[in-house]
């Protein structure tokens, strides 16, 4: 059938675009395998040869700033999804299912505040950080995420607890349920795709925040590894391989949540996504 | 669960808002047992502190950051009033100063253009991605969500890859329009202004074609097949279709895609900072990074702030007109 066969072309189109589209981060990766000397071929192996891991072994591992950076990173993504899961889920859900007053105003300041830029926090924020001994802390650089990551979990998470059945909710009140019993043992595990889908663009959105730990952390063990990256830049020249190598490591968790947890993360990312 | 356009829509849904609390608190009422019956009014008191810390928060981390620094804007601050506090309060000087400042306007132009371009580049290839990937044809999802891995991947490291790319000697995008004969011998893209201008902006629209792609695919879908049909029928050929019925159908989710796209993009720091900071000269010097080294290179924090509440105009006043489309897009 014609049909059929077109639609196997559109496939082919659809794999090519997909592949022209990707280049970037097949050519971050190919130049992280190759040697000193092949990343200056003309023209360009565009397949490494040989395949080496010396970047990845020799600098990645050795390089100290480098683990302290990724530690960092962690340490602040993980931090900030927590942070963020406490304080976004019961706010959500009483925004969603407890009839309370303001509620179009305040989903309307959640809102607007994702439109601040982030240079617009992190310049007051060290003026009052430097007061309080906040500077070059988890605290400070948690604090900065969450400002941000909070009000985008509450508008993702919201319309999973609307979709959540009255029925069910009422069955949980003439058990007996308090309020807040409803909400945990109900509420909450009815609504785990939208709480993995919070988790997941909250970590993300930490794990590349940039402008925070730019202007947060002025100590070099106190940065997150992507501005020990924006540093490396200057340090390590024109060692691209090295430099691609790091960069692979930074987009590692991302590209492994990305692959296991893609479902989750389609609908918040379009939701008033976290970037800068 | 697909659009910022959906998201949001759902999250205005009166259902639970305010002004729907009176009808639904009535039938609460009058059947007792519906969504967690009891008195109202302790409910609702017990209901706040929900929301009480996520407020709080808000406002502690957002709402007093954005009051403080137009407080910092109206001070003249030294390095020593950082921490110490008790900048003498000048009124309108550094706003005066700014405004009187060829830098600023030169920052504020440099934004737009670089907003404006990305934009219309992200906007192009985002239409042309979402147009090609509705239609059906197997392995369409998984790539599709390849495709996003260009949005999700940390804008630092996208930015990294991007000057590799743009390499005048080395680089692979030379080697490719120098295949194709589009150029001759190295362009060094990131030390010359307008090619290094076209450098970040294409690096920005790369990274924001998959979230238009996504908004786009999202109103796509939401157009009826039987106009396609009846196009078919009156005869109309594929580009006829997409500009009778694809365009005129997906305005509506266009515009709330394109103002969002802008805010997002006019807000955008560590593309530009990781790739030129600014530079050669100002060429590329957007406006959070002029506000950012006024404040974090000159130490001036008070002409930064007086940067960035300005700057903010832009944001705010677009996500006005953002949500005013939202709300008609949920009308319609």
């Amino acid at each position: 059938m014609t049909g059929t066969r077109r639609r196997w072309w559109l496939t082919g189109g659809g794999v090519l675009i997909t592949a022209v589209y990707l280049l970037p981060v097949y050519w971050m990766l190919a130049t992280s395998l190759k040697t000193s000397s092949d990343i200056f071929a003309t023209p360009p192996d565009l397949v490494p040869s040989p395949v080496t891991f010396t970047s990845y072994t020799e600098t990645v591992m050795n390089h100290a700033g480098i683990g302290r950076g990724l530690l960092n990173s962690a340490i602040i993504a993980v931090a900030t999804t927590l942070v963020t899961l406490a304080i976004a889920v019961p706010a959500a859900y009483g925004l969603a299912r407890l009839r309370l007053r303001f509620v179009p105003l305040l989903m309307l300041l959640f809102l607007v505040v994702q439109m601040v830029p982030a240079v617009n926090l992190a310049l007051p924020m060290f003026v009052i950080f430097s007061r309080l001994d906040l500077v070059n802390s988890y605290t400070g650089l948690v604090l900065a995420n969450c400002s941000l990551a909070i009000p985008l979990a509450i508008t993702v998470l919201r319309p999973y607890f609307l979709s959540v059945p009255g029925e069910v909710l009422d069955a949980a009140r003439v058990d007996g349920c308090t309020t807040w019993s409803a909400f945990l043992r109900v509420a909450v595990p009815v609504s785990v795709p939208g709480l993995i889908t919070v988790a997941v663009i909250s970590f993300l959105g930490a794990w590349g925040e940039f402008v925070f730990g730019l202007a947060l952390a002025s100590e070099e063990s106190m940065q997150p590894i992507t501005v020990v990256l924006a540093g490396l830049v200057n340090s390590f020249g024109t060692r691209w391989n090295d430099l691609m190598a790091v960069s692979a490591v930074v987009a590692l968790p991302i590209i492994v949540i990305f692959v296991f947890l893609q479902r989750y993360i389609v609908g918040g990312l379009t939701a008033g996504a976290s970037k800068s | 669960m697909s659009a910022t356009g959906g998201t949001a829509t759902r999250a205005d849904e009166p259902e639970t808002g305010s002004h729907g609390a009176g009808a639904r608190g009535a039938t609460a009422r009058g059947n007792g047992t519906r969504a967690g019956g009891g008195p109202p009014r302790r409910r609702r008191l017990g209901g706040y502190l929900f929301v009480v810390p996520a407020v709080l928060f808000v406002a502690a981390t957002v709402l007093y950051p954005l009051i403080f620094n137009i407080d910092l804007s109206f001070r003249d601050v030294g390095v020593a009033q950082i921490v110490e506090g008790g900048a003498e309060w000048v009124g309108t000087e550094n706003y005066v100063d700014q405004l009187g400042r060829g830098d600023f306007w030169h920052a504020l132009i440099i934004s737009l253009l670089y907003t404006g371009l990305a934009v219309a580049f992200a906007f192009a290839a985002g239409l042309a991605l979402a147009v090609y990937f509705n239609q059906r044809f197997p392995g369409r999802n998984v790539m599709r969500s390849l495709l996003l891995l260009a949005w999700v991947l940390p804008t630092v490291v996208s930015a990294n890859v991007w000057r590799w790319m743009l390499d005048g000697s080395y680089g692979l995008l030379n080697t490719l329009l120098e295949a194709v004969g589009l150029i001759e011998g190295d362009l060094f893209w990131l030390a010359r202004p307008v090619p290094a201008l076209f450098a970040v902006i294409i690096a920005t629209a790369w990274s924001f074609t998959p979230l238009v792609m996504i908004l786009l695919l999202a109103g796509l879908q939401g157009i009826p097949d039987t106009l396609y049909e009846a196009a078919k029928i009156d005869g109309a050929g594929g580009w006829r279709r997409f500009t009778s019925v694809t365009m005129p159908m997906l305005r509506p989710v266009s515009v709330t895609a394109l103002l969002l796209v802008f805010i997002y993009t006019f807000k955008t720091f560590d593309t530009v900072f990781l790739m030129t900071r600014g530079g050669p000269g100002d060429a590329t010097m957007i406006m959070p990074i002029y506000a950012y080294n006024e404040a974090f290179e000159f130490f001036r924090f008070d002409t930064g702030a007086v940067a960035t509440t300005l700057m903010l105009v832009i944001p705010l006043g677009l996500s006005f007109f953002y949500f005013r489309f939202l709300r008609r897009e949920e009308t319609a």
